[in-house]
């Protein structure tokens, strides 16, 4: 065999591999595409039949079998209200605190890393047990949306801190300098160059926050609770719409329309966030280059 | 209830918000938990209650049948539900029994099959016996349906046959009674147990499937209301303070009244349970 021949042969297997490389990251890309569509398509065939303007404008009736899910709906929005009033202050505080430290390895910082990591990967019914022995029981809150929202933001935090910490340190050192040269105070500084700046990662760390809670259901059965009907104020007990999806398949014969139903508005929901969130990241650039 | 009020103020102290107190809230209370099974059921008594007893609220919380029994003793709920018979160690507690889960064996109506023994139920379910040819049908393979983790029925099936979830060889796996059914009915060869009021309900409205007779006993929701087949378990209303006597609450005394009349015999079978005879 000739050297050329011997180069063509391997040039020749190359693209056998190379073909066969691309293909298999190509069906891997694929296939995550294809789960997507599985689940969207399933939940669509069994949810349509069941959606109806009524269904948003009514509460639920019939343990969920007949009825909307007006009532659910909006204790969802409160729960997810109450979460993010507390976690974005708090978070994004936070972030600046650890971002700004200029002496990584300070006490205070290790500490309050440290919590954030273990606090990201406790279980969410973890969260559950807290909030009912701390918030509805401690702080005699009982089970209300208040008690379930305070959880959520429990739970909502590391991942919300994370995110905002990450963008504020991505925030290019030249206009850091810039800003520094010109004489401005830190507060100036953060307030103008850097939060203006790490603004499309906070707004991604709310996406992700919020879509952690709009799943959650375990620690929500303890602490928000079971009852369906219209929330009345922050201290009245409300079902999220995760917690009625769980509760219809479960434990509701015949249920199984409304879950499908009630399972696509949730996916609807995650997804106009998502496109919102998107939007408004992209418009945050481009008023940044601007 | 009690849990609420204990120490609201610390709370609104510990945020510096004042005013949103619950004084709105005039109206009585009635705070039901425990049992995920009960709950949906006590969540529509509750509903009517509420219509019938103007200015009167049902607060139904789930979180098992454990919590149903501790939130009771401890006062945290008016009624705790618990779904199976109260034990010996829990007569401090004093158990309302509003209606009973039953589970029936099921086979297609092709099935020459009309009865069943305990043992055979066993052989079936952990594939010790794979083929109908000993139990007088012909040699096709069982298809042995079994529910999914977490369902109730799965239960009170695993616990009248002294089984354990990983025993059972599972040929399809289904999630509610009416899949159950349904993948008996497409399938001549199938075995599944369901809930008797969903069976039932299905095999009223023409479905092709038949519920076998378990050691000689009739699976009906009437043998079960009148006490016969045993595959079945008891849905309690417990409360507290038995030694003391009744509850404190007067309007918690009627509630449980009220999901023990016939008045509530509709919601019962509505969730596929039988309501008890009277």
């Amino acid at each position: 065999m000739s050297a050329r021949d011997e180069f063509d042969a391997r040039l020749a297997r190359g693209g056998r591999s190379d073909r066969l490389f691309a293909a298999l990251t190509w069906g891997a890309a694929a296939s995550v595409a294809l789960g997507f569509a599985w689940i969207l398509v399933d939940l669509c065939i069994g949810g349509m039949p069941r959606l109806s303007a009524g269904f948003f404008l009514e509460s639920p009736r019939d343990a969920g079998r007949a009825g909307g899910i007006l009532s659910i709906l909006v204790s969802t929005g409160l729960l997810l209200a109450v979460a993010l009033a507390i976690a974005v202050p708090l978070g994004l505080a936070s972030a600046i605190f650890l971002a700004e430290s200029l002496r990584s390895g300070a006490a205070l910082e290790r500490v309050v890393r440290q919590s954030l990591d273990v606090l990201a990967a406790v279980p969410s019914i973890v969260f559950g047990l807290f909030g009912y022995a701390f918030f509805s029981g401690l702080l005699g809150l009982g089970s209300s949306i208040l008690a379930g929202g305070l959880t959520l933001a429990c739970m909502v935090l590391p991942i919300f801190v994370r995110a905002c910490e990450q963008g504020l340190r991505a925030v290019p050192e030249e206009l850091l300098q810039g800003a520094a040269a010109l004489g401005l105070s830190r507060t100036a500084t953060l307030r103008h160059v850097s939060l203006p700046n790490a603004a499309p990662a906070i707004v991604v760390g709310i996406v992700l926050g919020v879509g952690r809670a709009l799943a959650e259901t375990a620690a929500l059965v303890f602490t928000a609770g079971y009852v369906d009907r219209m929330p009345r104020s922050l201290f009245d007990s409300g079902r999220a719409l995760s917690v009625h999806v769980y509760d219809l398949s479960m434990n509701v014969a015949g249920g199984e329309a409304s879950a499908y139903a009630s399972a696509l508005v949730l996916l609807a929901v995650l997804l106009v966030i998502n496109a919102t969130a998107s939007l408004l990241t992209r418009r945050l650039l481009a008023q940044g280059r601007a | 209830m009690m849990l609420r009020s204990r120490r609201p103020l610390l709370f609104l102290a510990l945020l510096g918000v004042a005013g949103c107190g619950r004084a709105t809230h005039a109206a009585e209370t009635v705070t039901v938990t425990g049992s995920s099974t009960i709950a949906p059921l006590m969540l529509e008594i509750g509903r009517r209650f509420e219509q019938q007893h103007p200015g009167t609220r049902v607060d139904v919380q789930t979180g098992g049948s454990g919590r149903g029994l501790a939130d009771a003793r401890s006062g945290l709920a008016d009624i705790g539900m618990v779904s199976r018979a109260l034990g010996p160690e829990e007569t401090d507690l004093m158990g309302h029994t509003i209606a009973l889960d039953g589970v029936a064996i099921l086979v297609h109506a092709d099935n020459p099959l009309t009865s069943i023994d305990r043992q055979s139920v066993i052989d079936i379910f952990t594939g010790k016996l794979a083929t109908w040819g000993s139990l007088g049908g012909d040699d096709s393979p069982i298809t042995v349906v079994s529910k999914a983790e977490g369902r109730s029925t799965l239960e009170v099936f695993l616990d009248h046959f002294e089984l354990e979830s990983a025993d059972i060889a599972a040929s399809v796996v289904v999630g509610d009674n009416e899949q159950g059914v349904k993948t008996v009915a497409g399938n001549p060869d199938a075995i599944a147990y369901v809930s008797i009021g969903a069976a039932e309900y299905s095999i009223a409205s023409g479905t092709p499937v038949r519920l076998l007779a378990l050691d000689g006993i009739e699976a009906s929701s009437a043998s079960l209301a009148a006490g016969r087949f045993p595959l079945s378990r008891p849905l309690n209303l417990v409360v507290g303070g038995a030694e003391e006597g009744e509850p404190a609450k007067s309007v918690a005394r009627s509630l449980i009244a009220f999901a023990s009349s016939p008045a509530v015999h509709d919601l019962v079978q509505a969730q596929g349970l039988v309501p008890l005879s009277n």
